[in-house]
Order: structure tokens, then sequence, then C-alpha cells
């Protein structure tokens, strides 16, 4: 029994703490994050466990933990207000070339950010050359590049 | 436009409710530090505020006030000079919660009795100590007793976290 609890208690924890140190650990993963994750997975590994390493405990833990993630993308699904909840709401950080500063404050990403999301799945190279900056719910950042002058003539002639 | 008004394309926002989610997120930021401090103190066991003492009737203890499930820790008895056999009486409440791993030194004797066990060890007419190593087992506010021979019992309590 207190397997199953153990593992309840654990997952929604966790998912808060994930969940208030906001999106930048969860997209752009850094050396840093990729450590904290390890020991966050290795320190709530044994509270779990505890002395128990028979087959059942991890079948009761592994079927705790799935159906768990499986309920809440059903609810996830089913409510709107939901998917907000658990899994954030996009927000966009460059509109139509405007840079939104504030935004960018609060979700701790600064400009540089932008930047090397736009080189890296666009090659771009400038602010100016970027139309919509978007914090995904994910974490990620995607961009919009604006269509640039020689780009659109290059275009016609094509 | 207001840089927090909700802008609806590309994508449609919430702004209303992602500003609310950053004032959450400060605030979760703060519990986790809160957290951290007190951790540092002791409430969670191993520190200052964790430290219990009781004394009297011949014995004086000191123990974890704060203990975690599966954590060991120390129990010292200090026996007040006396009888060189010296018997501890510990309640049902220290059987049920705590497993013994090692008691320092080994006791003579051990016996169980109606309301818990005994030990007895053989110590110096000047008094001596007596350390008990456990590994806390139960979960929540734990009621233990102690008494030295047949002098009154010193109660203190543990609060034993998941």
């Amino acid at each position: 029994m207190d397997s199953v609890l153990k593992a309840v208690v654990v997952f929604f924890v966790l998912w808060g703490i994930i969940r208030i140190s906001g999106r930048r650990t969860l997209g752009e993963m850094t050396a840093f994050d990729f450590v904290l994750f390890l020991i966050i997975g290795g320190s709530t590994q044994r509270a779990i466990t505890g002395e128990d390493y028979s087959m059942t405990n991890a079948l009761l833990l592994v079927a705790t933990f799935v159906i768990l993630d499986i309920g809440l993308s059903m609810l996830d699904l089913k409510w709107p207000f939901m998917r907000r909840v658990l899994n954030a709401t996009p927000t966009i950080l460059v509109d139509n070339g405007h840079l939104l500063v504030n935004r960018m404050r609060r979700a701790r990403l600064t400009q540089e950010h932008i930047l090397e999301a736009a080189r890296r799945l666009h090659g771009l190279e400038r602010m100016d050359q970027i139309k919509f900056a978007i914090l995904e719910a994910s974490g990620d950042i995607s961009i919009v590049p604006a269509i640039q002058q020689g780009t659109a003539k290059a275009a016609r002639r094509a | 436009m207001d840089e927090f008004a909700s802008r609806h394309y590309p994508v449609k926002e919430h702004m209303r409710f992602q500003r609310r989610m950053w004032v959450v997120e400060r605030v979760g930021w703060g519990v986790l530090g809160l957290i951290a401090v007190l951790g540092l103190t002791g409430l969670f066991g191993s520190g200052w505020l964790s430290r219990g003492t009781a004394a009297g009737n011949g014995l004086s203890i000191e123990y974890e006030r704060f203990e975690r499930a599966t954590r060991l820790s120390a129990f010292a008895f200090h026996f007040a000079p006396g009888a060189t056999e010296r018997t501890l009486h510990l309640n049902r409440g220290f059987q049920k919660n705590y497993q013994i791993s090692r008691i320092e030194p080994e006791p003579t004797r051990s016996q169980a009795e109606p309301d818990g066990f005994s030990l007895t060890f053989a110590l110096p007419p000047e008094g001596g100590s007596v350390v008990l190593w456990a590994h806390a087992r139960g979960y929540g506010i734990q009621r233990i007793t102690a008494r030295s021979d047949r002098a009154p019992p010193l109660s203190f309590s543990t609060m034993i976290y998941p």
C-alpha cells in the first residue's frame, strides 16, 4: 500500500517543484541542468524504493507512475484550463519584431536566448530578422523569421 | 499595446494566467529557500533544533528530537554514579518505532517486559554512558519513556518524518 502512496506523493511533489522552477529548466538543458536532473532522480529513487528491492514493488511503482501520467494527460485533453496548469501556456517574446522586455525578464530570458534560438533554428543573425519569438509551453523558444526584402525578391524571381 | 495584454497571433495567449503563474513561481522559490534554511537549522533532523536532552532520576539522555524514517541516529544514556549493574528500561513506543542496530557497550542481558524491554549493563560505580544506535521506523510523534533501574521514568518525544 505505501509504495503506491509514496509514488503518488513523490510524483506530485516533483511535478510541483519542476513546475515552479519555471520553464527555463525544461527547454534548453545546460550541463548544469543535466546534473540537477541526475541528482533529483538519484535522491528520490531511494526514497521511493526504500529497502524494498522486490519485483512487486518495482511493478507497483511503475504502474502508479504510468497511470498518473496517463490520468494527467487525459485531464489535459479534457479541460484547457488544466492544460495551462499542468503544462504552462505559450508566451510571445518578440511581437512583430518588437522585443517584449518585461515578459522576458519575468521568464528569466535575455535577447541572447532568442538570438541563439534564431541561429539554431533558422540561421538568422540579427534581431530585425525575427518577426515572432515564442516561449512555448514545452519550454523551447520557437522563431518565426521576418520576410527580408532580399529574400522576397529572390522568392519572386524563383 | 500593453506588454502584458494577451495576444492572439501567432498563438493564443493567456497572459492573466501566465502572470499569476509567474507570481506562484516566485512564491514557490521562497518556499524552497525556506525549506533549505529550516533544513540547516535542524528542523528536519540533525542540527541544533534537533538536539534533545532529558535528565533526571539518575539518568540523562541525549537524542534527536526530529528524526527521519530509516535514518540511523544515536541515543546516549548517561548513568549517574551508583551500582555496577544498571538496567535501562525502554517502553513499547521505542521498541515499535526504532530498530536497534548497535548498542555500545553490549548489554550483559536483555529482556522483554510487559510494556517494552530492558537492557542490563555492567558499568563502573562512578557511572558511565551507553550509546544506542537505531534506525527510525514509524512516522509521526512518538512518546518514549526510559528509566534506570527502579527510578521513576523519564519521558520525551521524537518526531519521525516520512
